[in-house]
Parts: structure tokens; sequence; C-alpha cells
């Protein structure tokens, strides 16, 4: 379990990094490594160059401006979790970052190289779905930002150019509830079924409802029938939409679950969202 | 025939029974632990091996002369090159009807798992070593692979053309009138079990590190085995070297739980290469190698039947045990121990069932060879006795406790059908001590409860016996050859301090806190003054491993006997220069006193440095040696019992199956160390958990192995350690130091059996019963939702 031989830079700006990922085709960011160092010591992976972010100045710190958080995409997932701002506005978010993993993973790990990195099962992906978010990134050719709709291609596929890196992960959350929930079977597993479910609550029913699903599917994936079929109602009117969730989804089977066993959990999962839901508009 | 070393002394419990901190945890919970991956060799050449990614071909050609050329590649070897050295490694269990096989070092013509090594490349790093190993190009010509075992037994292709019917073992004993018993019986209670495939899965994986010295043709060689003195005599027998220049050490090291006690082709191959190479080569195994190839475990189908009389008490067993051996007999534990002993040791268990009819076999299977993991072959059999006992109970409408008070053993010494005597045993006691502790009708009360809330949790229960103390007289009582003794070294400097040296190797145990407790009462000195050294190398003492919950009873013994050997000279010595007689002196907290003479002492300090300094002092024919190395071996089979009952929770939602708690109850004779004792019973019951929800080797149709890390082979984490509450119960034996009883494998060997229980009687409303480990996440639900 060594890597191959690989050629390692570390330099100290963006468009240096740029200008290195766009000399080698074959070249990977490293922002964190919890990803990207096992499948390298599997040798799953074979990148000719690394090009570590970790001295690029200003890509860490975390922001609350114009109603979004503003994340630096070398932001740890442990900094996340700890951030007094995110557990102050949305706890929730505080939350799903400690389910990453474990606290020495998340302590390396970053919000960019897990969104970047668009793994099938991962937390990050599925929240900046659900939150309608984006990522500032910046590329040989200048600045531009991707919508989270547009960034998902499928596991382990993004939209973003080779000589692309994310500087930043915007997460609307002001007005909007944000509920996140997995089933792992230890602490710190990847999900077999991982969902984040934000919308509007105004009076008991729920609005501009975005739900994406993770770990159950073969990429992380927004439900749009589901969403559809909540759209305007209150969570305990949710039946269509569970049964449009069933329906709608094409759920992936392994070693860990077949595709009914992760259908019936992301089942449960949306009826533990439509609880809270319930239990939070009682509350208001 | 009796022997000296099967009698040990008496001995007064002092610091034995105390819960002494372990005097290894300030050093390797810091970090300072030295495992074999910290040993650097000056000059040290690194080792990877190129492992078959098929389940079964033809090797039609290797082509390594890219990885020859590579810049810093050393040296690569393919079958061929090992074969001039070495055939390979035989491996058999001595039992009827066991077919022996041989694994060769490096595998030639045909590879027949995933994961066999079909090369080695050595070079000056382990990174240079892995891409000399992406070089070498094997062409596989696909053979059918064998993955069914008991399809495997009814024909087909060979998984091992050694073993043309695939048969590598078969055997079994009808004991009475089985047909009569069966037909006679009030109520036949029967199931089909399936125990999954495991990995051992220490946190430590395997590794070695050889170093040759031509000028004196003397060879080292580091490995943390838990048989090094075995390993030792495999490199004299298969490779020539010379006995008397061959040491194995072993460092730290962390676990072994049964996988390090084989030998490996890789331990015989490193040593060749270090000779050739005139270099010491290291080889640290990763973890998708420990996981694929290191010895896997446990996996059997089970067949079982009980008849039971009008009174619900059992009469009669029929037991068919089938191992999924994997291609080799895997030295010196074989893929017949774990079938071997389900059928013909376990079936019994604590009731007492006067009619058997045990069979035995197990299938060659293109997968990676079944080896010991603690409580081999016991933990698949008493899975299979104790799920049928509660399903036993459900069918008579009885209490799990009261199915097994009807069967249980109440009168000792009692003798099995198999013929094997148990001497003493709190059989009875264990089962009503646990239903005492769970509160038995207290909890049927807050199940229905809770049940009426759509919450589901359920009680499980298993008892145990346990063989403990691996012995002569325990291969004896259970048909089996072997002579097994350990020896013990006792040294008491002039300064009264002791070093201890013992032939077992420890992985984690707490041995040298228990030994020295027991020399800490043998020779009344005090704990900080004696320390102990397990086998760190093959140069001092003899020992037959760590194996079979021997630690406490064997190396206690020997460590008894040699203590008692300096206890004797010392009392002699004190006698004197007291003008007392021998037989009244004691030695207690760092002096000998004269029994009923308050004042009259001379402290142990004093007389160790009368041996060394004074003669004036010695009585007439005294030896001044205060060395004594003695060997122990028990003259009788020792076991141990206990139970354990564990409540577990189930979660509609996703079927999880959550340890709610674990009760336990442990009679291990006298408890050296409850702290000690207690770590056991945890780590083995959780291994158990583990056993049971999570672990899982799982092979395609291919036979790829699919869980080669572990992200995919779940181990039980913290979060899976459940609360316990552990009752000890103190039923000597007669005949070893202390009465002394081993307890090394309880929590696995019974564990799992009380958590599928659990999972059942949670599932009890359903009608589903699961006969199978691990329950999988998916069965609950679906059982739920039924």
């Amino acid at each position: 379990m060594k890597s191959p031989v690989f050629a390692y830079a570390a330099p100290d700006n963006v468009a240096e990094a740029c200008r290195l990922l766009a000399e080698d085709e074959d070249a990977k960011i490293l922002a964190g490594g919890q990803s990207l160092v096992p499948l390298l010591a599997l040798r799953l992976a074979a990148p000719t160059t690394l090009v570590d972010l970790r001295r690029v100045p200003g890509l860490t710190g975390i922001e609350h401006e114009a109603g979004a958080l503003r994340l630096g995409a070398m932001t740890t997932h442990r900094g996340i979790e700890r951030s007094p701002v995110v557990r102050d506005v949305a706890p929730a978010i505080a939350a799903a970052a400690s389910l990453i993993a474990h606290p020495q993973v998340r302590t390396r790990g970053t919000i960019g190289g897990a969104v970047a990195h668009a793994d099938a099962a991962a937390e990050w992906p599925a929240v900046l779905l659900a939150l309608g978010g984006h990522v500032e990134v910046t590329g040989v050719g200048g600045d531009r930002t991707i919508s989270a709709d547009d960034l998902f291609q499928g596991p382990f596929m993004t939209s973003l150019e080779p000589d692309e890196v994310i500087t930043s992960v915007l997460l609307p959350v002001n007005g909007r509830q944000i509920w996140v929930g997995e089933h792992h079977r230890r602490h710190g597993d990847y999900g077999l079924s991982v969902m984040a479910m934000t919308y509007r609550q105004d009076g008991g029913v729920l609005t501009d409802v975005r739900l994406a699903v993770a770990g159950a599917t073969g990429s992380v994936t927004r439900a749009p029938d589901t969403e559809a079929a909540l759209e305007g109602r209150t969570p305990a009117d949710g039946d269509g939409a569970v049964a449009a969730l069933a329906g709608e989804l094409s759920y992936t089977a392994d070693i860990h679950g077949s595709a009914d066993y992760r259908r019936d959990i992301t089942t449960t999962l949306f009826q533990r969202a439509l609880r809270a839901a319930g239990e939070r508009s009682g509350q208001a | 025939m009796s022997f000296a070393h099967s009698e040990s002394p008496s001995i007064a419990a002092r610091s034995i029974g105390a819960r002494v901190p372990r005097g290894d945890d300030p050093r390797l919970l810091t970090g300072r632990g030295q495992y074999l991956a910290d040993i650097v060799l000056p000059g040290e050449l690194h080792a990877c091996f190129v492992r078959s990614s098929a389940a079964h071909a033809r090797i039609a050609a290797v082509e390594v002369e890219d990885a020859r050329a590579l810049d810093g590649v050393v040296a690569v070897w393919t079958g061929e090159d090992a074969a001039k050295f070495c055939e390979g490694i035989v491996g058999e269990l001595e039992v009827e009807g066991c077919v022996a096989t041989t694994m060769p070092l490096l595998a030639r013509d045909v590879v027949r798992y995933v994961g066999e090594p079909v090369a080695v490349v050595v070079a000056e790093s382990r990174y240079v070593a892995e891409d000399g190993c992406d070089l070498v190009d094997v062409d596989y010509e696909p053979l059918e692979p064998v993955l069914d075992p008991r399809s495997a037994l009814r024909g087909g292709p060979a998984a091992n053309e050694e073993l043309p019917d695939n048969v590598a073992l078969r055997g079994g004993r009808v004991l009475g009138d089985v047909e009569a018993a069966f037909a006679g019986a009030a109520r036949v209670v029967e199931a089909t079990f399936h125990s999954g495939r495991l990995s051992a899965g220490p946190m430590e994986t395997r590794g070695v590190i050889a170093d040759y010295d031509w000028t004196s043709r003397r060879l080292r060689l580091w490995t943390c085995s838990q048989m090094p003195h075995y390993v030792k005599y495999c490199l004299t027998a298969y490779l020539g070297f010379p006995e008397n220049e061959c040491e194995v050490l072993t460092p730290d090291t962390g676990g072994g739980f049964g996988q390090k006690a084989h030998v490996f082709p890789e331990e015989m191959l490193l040593p060749l290469l270090a000779r050739e190479l005139d270099r010491p080569v290291k080889w640290v195994e990763d973890r998708r190698e420990n996981l694929m190839t290191a010895t896997h475990a446990h996996e059997q189908f089970v067949d079982i039947a009980y008849a039971f009389d009008a009174d619900a008490k059992a009469t009669a067993v029929r037991i068919r045990a089938t191992g999924d051996g994997g291609a080799y007999h895997q030295p010196p534990w074989s893929m017949g121990v774990e079938p071997w002993c389900t059928a013909m040791v376990t079936p019994t268990g604590v009731y007492d069932i006067p009619v058997a009819d045990l069979t035995y076999e197990a299938a060659a299977t293109n997968k990676t060879p079944i080896g010991a993991y603690r409580g081999v072959g016991y933990m698949a059999g008493t899975l299979v006795r104790e799920c049928l006992m509660d399903d036993a109970a459900r069918a008579f409408d009885l209490s799990p406790f009261e199915i097994r008070r009807r069967s249980v053993v109440r009168e000792f010494p009692w003798t099995n059908p198999q013929g094997i005597v148990y001497d003493e045993g709190s059989w009875l006691q264990t089962i009503d001590e646990l239903e005492s502790m769970v509160d038995y009708p207290a909890f049927r009360q807050r199940q229905a409860a809770l049940r009426a809330e759509g919450r589901f949790i359920g009680l499980g229960l298993s008892v145990f016996v346990e063989s403990s103390g691996e012995s002569t007289a325990m291969g004896k009582a259970h048909d089996l050859g072997g002579v097994y003794h350990d020896t013990a070294t006792v040294k008491m400097e002039p300064n009264g301090s002791v070093t201890v040296t013992i032939g077992l190797t420890t992985q984690g145990q707490g041995h040298r806190t228990t030994m020295a407790q027991v020399v800490s009462d043998a020779l009344g000195v005090s704990l900080e003054a004696i320390t102990v050294r397990a086998a760190e190398s093959t140069t001092y003492g003899w020992g037959s491993g760590t194996v079979g919950s021997r630690g406490a009873v064997i190396a206690g013994g020997a460590v008894l006997r040699a203590s008692h050997t300096i206890r004797t000279k010392l009392v002699a010595l004190a006698a004197n220069m007291l003008e007392a007689d021998p037989s009244d002196i004691d030695l207690v907290d760092g002096a000998a006193v004269v029994r009923g003479v308050p004042g009259s002492s001379i402290s142990i300090i004093d007389l160790a440095t009368a041996v060394y300094f004074d003669q004036s002092s010695w009585p007439q024919d005294f030896d001044p040696t205060l060395e004594a190395t003695l060997a122990y071996d028990p003259a009788r089979p020792i076991f141990s019992n206990g139970g354990h009952a564990i409540i577990v929770e189930l979660d509609p939602d996703n079927g999880f199956v959550t340890v709610e708690k674990v009760f336990s109850v442990e009679d291990c004779g006298t408890v050296i160390n409850p702290d000690i004792v207690e770590g056991q019973i945890r780590g083995g019951v959780v291994q158990g958990i583990g056993a049971a929800l999570l672990e899982r080797l799982v092979y395609d149709e291919a036979g790829q192995l699919v869980t080669t890390t572990l992200l995919d082979y779940h181990m039980p984490s913290m979060d899976f350690s459940p609360p316990f509450e552990i009752h000890h119960l103190e039923t000597p034996s007669s005949h070893t130091p202390g009465g002394i009883k081993g307890m090394g494998e309880s929590g696995l060997i019974a564990a799992p059996a009380a958590v599928l229980n659990a999972v059942n009687d949670a599932l009890s409303h359903t009608g589903t019963v699961l006969h199978d480990i691990p329950v999988t996440p998916e069965q609950v639900l679906r059982a739920l939702r039924s």
C-alpha cells in the first residue's frame, strides 16, 4: 500500500496551482487527501503530479454574508463542525459535518476536496445540492461560479475543468430549514443512505422543497418528483411524496444492501425528515 | 504415566486476585512499543508479493524481466526459484480422515486462491518493490473455481488436485443408539446454521524480517508469531538452517487471535532471500494482504438436531459440520480443526446428552485457507448448540434458562459421550446467576411494553464450557496427538529483584503483569521488584505457543514451579540464619518470617545478598544457584465455563441491531487479575458481536474477494462496545497452580450465539427465526416487515 511515483508541488497562490494543473493533464489537487491518499496507496489512482493547496493563503475561513455561508475550499470538516458561526446560523450543517468519518479524517479533510471528489456517498455534495448552493472556481482562463445542480455529473464526476480549483463553497442558508440525516452501520461509515432536505416553512406548509439523496443511489441526486409532491403540503400530508421517492430514484446494490433495502431505508430516512419538519412547525 | 512437570506446588494468594494495573500499559498506550515495522536493520531490503488475481488458473507464463530491470529492484523470484530450496509446507490435522496438502512458498503452474503469492520482488524500498510488482506480468489461463463447499463435496472440479474429490477431512463417530433415541423422542428440534467467513483482523498485520550472517551461518528471524518455537522448527525442518544458529525474535505484537499461530510461506521465503542476497529483508503486510491472504476463519455449515423427551430434556444429538476450508491446509491447525472441533467436541457442551452422532468434513475450495481464530471450532459449535436450545425453548414454551436447566450437567466429575472427563464446573450456577442478573420477569415486562410502542428488544442466552490451558492431556482427551509444555526461568539478583522469562509470546494479554503476580506470591517479593520477559527470543526457554487459552495456566504453572525452586533455597537459608525449622518459614511482604515468632525475620534482599556474597550464612550442602528453569504441562485437561446474556434492540427504520447490554458470568477458577480477565471478556464479546452483526468476508461468483479493505470488512468499533455487567464464579481446578483455569477465548466462543438468540427473541412476534451469522440489517428489516 505505497503510492506510485508522482511529482509534488505546493504553490503559494491559486494562479500557480491552475498553471500546474494545466501543464499536466494527469495532475490532481491535494486538498486534505483523506480520499485521494488511500486511492494512491491502493494504486487505484496514479496522478503524475499532486498540486497541494495547503500553502495557498485565503482558501480557509467561514463567513456569513448576504444570507449565505461562504466556506473557504480548504476549510476542514472539523473546522465547520466546530465553527461558532455555522453552529449559530445553520446548526444542521455543523451536525452534517460531524457525520463525516472520524475526527482524524475531519481534521484534515476539506469541504472543497470533498465536493470536487464527488463521492456518491459523501455528505457535502448532498448538502450543497439540497441548499441550491454553488462553488466559486478559478481556472487559467479566469473565475466562474458553478451551481450545485450543474456541478455534479455522476459518481466522482464534476463539471470542473482540469485546470480549475474550487476556491469557496457557498451555502444559502437564510430563511431555509435544513435537515440532514443518514443510515450508517457504525459511526463514521459511509452512509447506506444519506439525505439532505431543505425547505421554507410557513404555517406548517412546506415550499421551495429541495431534496438530495446520496449513498443509496449511484451518485448524489435530487428527487424532483418527491419535491413536487411535497410542495405546498404539510409534513403530515407527505404520503404522496413518500410514494414518489420510492418510485423515482434508481437504487444501488452491493454487499451492504440490496436495491430494495436501500429504497426501504431511504423511505424511512425521508419519513424522519418529515417528522422533524412536523416537529419544527409544532414549535413555531 | 506421571511426570514431575505436571505437578505444581501450592501457592498462597496475596497479589493473586488483585486488580493490579497492567505494567505494559504506560509504554504501549503512549506509543513507545517497538513493533516489527519499527525495527530497521542497516542495509535492509523490502519484499513485496505479486499475488494471484485469479481464484483458480493455470499459470501459462510469469514475465519478470521488466521488474528485474527496474532501478532499485534487487531480485525477483517466482515459484521455480523458491522450489529449488523448498517444495512447500505440509499441512494436516492428526485425526481420522484428514488428507494432507503441500502449500508452495510461491505458486507454480497453478494458482488456487485470490491472493496466493506468485512472485516476490525485493527492492531498496517498499515503494520500489510495489512498482516492481506492477511490472510482473502473469498470464493466467482460467480454471473453474470451486466456491461452494457442500456441492464441492458431491463432486465436480477439484479446487486442489492433491484432493481430487475436494475432501480434505471426513470422519466421525456414532455414540449410542442414535436411531432409537430420535425415533423415541417426544420432539426433535433441528436446523442448519451458517457461520460466516471471518478475519481475525489483528490491529498489527503480519510481518517478517530475516537477517543471515554467512560467517556464522546464523539466522535471525523477527516475526510477530504466537508460535516462535514452531516457526524455528519449520526453519530447520523445511529450510535446513541449523537449529543452534537459528533465532526467532518476537517484538511487541499488536494482537494475534490465532491468525499469527501458523507458519506462512512468507516466513519461509524471507530467510532464503536474506541468505541468497546477503542482506536483511523485511516484509510488513498491508491491510489488503491481511484481509486477502492471512488465514480466514470460522466458516462452516452445520446441520444439527436434538431429540428431547417429554420433559424437555435433551436425549440425543446429531450433527454434521462442513467446513469451507480454502485451497490448502495452513499448518499447523489446518482447515480441519474448525469442523472437527465443532462436531467432535462441542455438541453436548454443558448438557447431559448421552447419545451422539457426530460427523465432520472439510471441503477444499478456491478461497484463502481457513486457520485458527480465537475460539477455533468452539464458536460455531457453541452457536449451533445454544441457538438450537433457544429454538427448543420456543418449541416447548419454556424460558431459555429453564430449557437449559432441564439438561444441564449437575454432578461432577462428568464424562461426556465422547469420553472427555470434566472434573468440576459451575454449569448450573451459571444459568441461575445469569437469570437473576438480567431479572428475567422484569425483562419480559419491559419487552412487552416496548413492543406496544413499536420498539423491539430481545434477550439471548448462551452458556459454554471452554477447554483451556492447551496441554498434552487435553490433546489426549480429544484423541489428538501433540506434546505441549512450556518452560519458565526465574532468576533472583543479589539485591533481591527477580527476572522472569516465559516461553509464551504476548500479543497484548498482560502476561507480564499476571506472571509477576504469581511470582510475587511465590517469593514474597513486591511487584516492583519483578521483571517479566515474554518469549522475546527462542534463545530463552521453550514454548508451545500462545494458543488455546494457555497463558495463565501453562506459563503460570512453569513460573510457579521455577519460583518454587528459588523459594526452597531462600527458605533453607532463612531457616539457617534465623535458627528455625524450614517448615516454619514463610516468605511474605519482602521478608522471610518465622511463623508464630513475631520479630524474627530477615528481608529477602538480605537473603539474596547472602546467597551471592556471604558463604558463612549458608546451610550445609547449599547450592547458590538462584536461577531455575522448569517446565509445566498439567496432568489433566482443564475446562473453564460461563455464559453471556445479551439484550439487543432492533431499529425498525433500518434493521440495525444495537447491543444494549451484556451480562457475563465467567468461572476460570482462581482469578489472577480481575481487570485482565474482564478485559478478555469484553474484548472477546465485542469480537463476537462483530462476528454476529458485522464481519463477513465476501467472495463473488468468480471467486474474487470483495472485502479487501476495512471500509467493506466491518469490524466492531467503540460504538459497538456495549456496557457490561460481569460476575465471577470461582471453582478452582484441583490440578493447576492455585486453581487457575484459562479463559482467553470465552467471549468470542459464546457471544455470537447470545446475539443471534437475542435477535430471534426480538423477532419472536414475527415468526422469523434466523440461523446464519452475521445477521444483516436487511434480514432484520424484512422480518420486521413480514
